[in-house]
């Protein structure tokens, strides 16, 4: 076992140290020094019993110095071995002041700072929508210079690979509203209209949104990563440099392919939803039939086509958002972490509003 | 008892015997490899690209397993016992990567604070002292609050060689320290590993292909051959620069003149580089 360190004192202003000084010293050794508040005047450290000293004892006792000698006690040092004189001076003649840290900005420039940043993102979107809708008009245009293939196999990575994610969440989210709702109408004997609650909210709803939500986990935020690493990888500048658009070669395909999914994974969420709301309603002693015949009388074509409406904006909007947070993105390994988040929060927020305005939209059109 | 102190006195930072260098599942990049590295000596790991140097590295830093042989470090044989104790010889020695592998959520100084941190119990200002020491060693005093991502790929590198330093090791493995800097950058470098090798003792271990860095820096070199699968000359720069080290160490060096010639004709054309 080797000897370890171990300090003697302070008495009458002398405290000696025995043993090797490195960065295994006990730091409580120092703790319990720093916590005498009694030593006045000098102190002075005697260093002859040392074994060994490397750079971090060497800065151990320079710290010490520093800090008593804030404190108003001079520290000095006496007795250090010949042999350990170049470490001393090395650690010596290189240890400045510290730097002091960089000043944190005050709320409100923090505050600012964030509402600028804000609006320069609204506008960086709305740029970029602006650049993306003649690029699409340009394609209806001219069809035949699309990417289809990567379009394709974009939409099947979006849709076909995120069937069973999207079915088994809409078909959950279909069983709890039916089962929580019908606890509370089979009070009142109307447990059939459970058919309708969960008919409506699904088609409506739940199920554009919640396909729209899997989406954004799902491509959104892929999107984001795919394209900021290109973006890091300097592979946005070379498009760029041989005078080609990422617009149009790298978002155009992935909001193509996203817009095309949706409808059709959203119509497959309906059904799961309705069929989660039907496995309660025989669970609840109906026959399976009577779900589907109740909502047959109260869902008309016009319900499903707004929730496709929406599907098709919300499955546009994922993409974009999602393309133009990867092409925004910083430099860095960092940037690509940072590009998925704001892709993934910046789609959250923006389907829930644009969901919000469809609803009084829909409402005042009496669609 | 379990091992906690210095090593048994007289042995060597690094010793190799025997080694077979593979990638996992891979065929054998080198065999019957036999190194050794003394306090204070810069070895430096010579050869051609796609040879295995820098799978070499990997093994001797304990991130593969060797299919067959023996390392020790401070004579302790790596893979003798895989839980705390290797986890122990771990801490005995200091790893820069070539881009630096800095923690980029993190400033310089809780780069080098970080393993202080982690393994002694020295109050938090203390530790910080002796990392501010450690950057100012490798000539980054004012940078302490600085982020990597800020700061040039030389600077990157002096960094990762402070935190290296962090727990004062007595062997340093470095892999390609040279690597994408400019000449002036990239002498400094190896003037400050001179430097520590020769005031703290410190063996170096690089793997390197620039030119510069092995005439100035190296003490002793191991060069590397695919064809042969093994060590194809040892000895100092010089003498494996002469026509006397083979056929191997002729071809690497004129190579390697060849770049440095291509280099300051360009410099003397263009006026800079």
């Amino acid at each position: 076992m080797s000897p370890t360190f171990r300090v003697q004192g302070p008495e009458a202003g002398r405290l000696s140290l025995f043993g090797p000084l490195t960065a295994q010293a006990p730091g409580r050794i120092w703790k319990a020094l720093l916590a005498r508040r009694d030593l006045r005047g000098t102190l002075t450290l005697d260093l002859g019993g040392l074994s060994a000293l490397d750079l971090n004892g060497a800065a151990q006792l320079l710290w010490l110095r520093e800090t008593l000698g804030g404190r108003g006690l001079a520290v000095s040092f006496e007795g250090l071995a010949e042999a350990y004189a170049p470490i001393w001076r090395l650690a010596e003649n290189s240890l400045g002041p510290p730097t002091p840290p960089p000043p944190q900005p005050d709320a409100i420039s923090r505050l600012g700072r964030l509402a600028t940043e804000f609006l320069a993102d609204v506008a960086a979107l709305i740029a970029f929508l602006g650049e993306l809708l003649p690029r699409l008009a340009g394609l209806a245009l001219r069809p035949w210079r699309g990417r289809w293939t990567l379009t394709l196999r974009l939409a099947q990575t979006a849709a076909v690979d995120a069937l069973p994610v999207t079915a088994l969440v809409a078909f959950l989210v279909g069983l709890i509203l039916a089962f929580q709702s019908a606890m509370f109408m089979k009070l009142f004997g109307v447990d059939i209209f459970v058919a309708d609650l969960v008919g409506l909210s699904v088609v409506r709803e739940l199920g554009t949104l919640l396909t729209a939500i899997v989406l954004t986990g799902r491509s959104g935020s892929a999107f984001s990563a795919e394209l900021a690493t290109m973006k890091t990888n300097q592979e946005i500048d070379a498009f760029l440099t041989m005078g080609l658009s990422p617009t149009r070669d790298l978002a155009l395909p992935r909001v193509l392919a996203l817009t095309a999914a949706t409808p059709l994974l959203t119509v497959l969420a309906d059904f799961a939803g309705l069929l989660g709301g039907d496995v309660v309603m025989i669970a609840l002693g109906h026959p399976a039939a009577a779900f589907w015949t109740e909502l047959s009388q109260h869902l008309d074509a016009s319900d499903v086509s707004t929730g496709l409406f929406k599907a098709i904006v919300f499955g546009f909007t994922v993409a974009a958002v999602g393309c133009q947070r990867g092409l925004a993105a910083g430099s860095g390994p960092e940037a690509v972490g940072q590009a998925a988040t704001r892709g993934v929060v910046s789609n959250i927020v923006i389907l829930a509003a644009l969901d919000s305005l469809f609803a009084v939209v829909f409402y005042v059109l009496d669609w | 008892m379990s091992w906690t102190g210095d090593p048994p006195d007289g042995a060597w930072p690094l010793e190799v015997e025997d080694l077979t260098v593979a990638y996992p599942g891979g065929p054998a990049l080198l065999e019957r490899v036999a190194l050794r590295a003394a306090p204070g000596e810069i070895l430096g790991l010579l050869g051609p690209s796609g040879c295995g140097k820098s799978t070499l590295l990997r093994h001797l830093v304990g991130l593969e397993r060797p299919r067959r042989g023996r390392i020790a470090l401070f004579g302790r044989d790596l893979w003798a016992d895989e839980g705390a104790q290797m986890d122990l010889l771990r801490r005995r020695f200091g790893m820069m990567y070539q881009g630096g592998a800095l923690f980029g959520d993190l400033t310089l100084l809780e780069n080098v604070v970080f393993p202080l941190r982690e393994f002694t119990d020295l109050p938090l200002k203390a530790a910080e002292a002796a990392a501010r020491l450690k950057l100012s060693l490798v000539g980054l005093a004012g940078f302490e609050h600085s982020q990597p991502a800020s700061l040039s790929g030389g600077m990157r590198k002096r960094a990762a060689i402070a935190r290296a330093l962090a727990l004062e090791p007595k062997l340093l493995f470095l892999d390609e320290p040279s690597a994408g800097l400019d000449p002036v950058t990239s002498a400094g470098l190896d003037q400050l590993i001179v430097t520590l090798a020769r005031n703290l003792s410190l063996a170096f271990v690089m793997v390197t292909h620039e030119l510069g860095s092995i005439m100035t820096a190296v003490d002793r070199a191991v060069l590397f051959d695919r064809e042969l699968r093994g060590v194809a000359a040892e000895g100092s720069p010089a003498f494996l620069a002469s026509e006397l080290a083979g056929p191997q160490a002729a071809a690497f060096f004129r190579r390697a003149k060849l770049d440095r010639g291509a280099q300051s004709r360009l410099k003397a054309e263009n006026g800079h580089f």
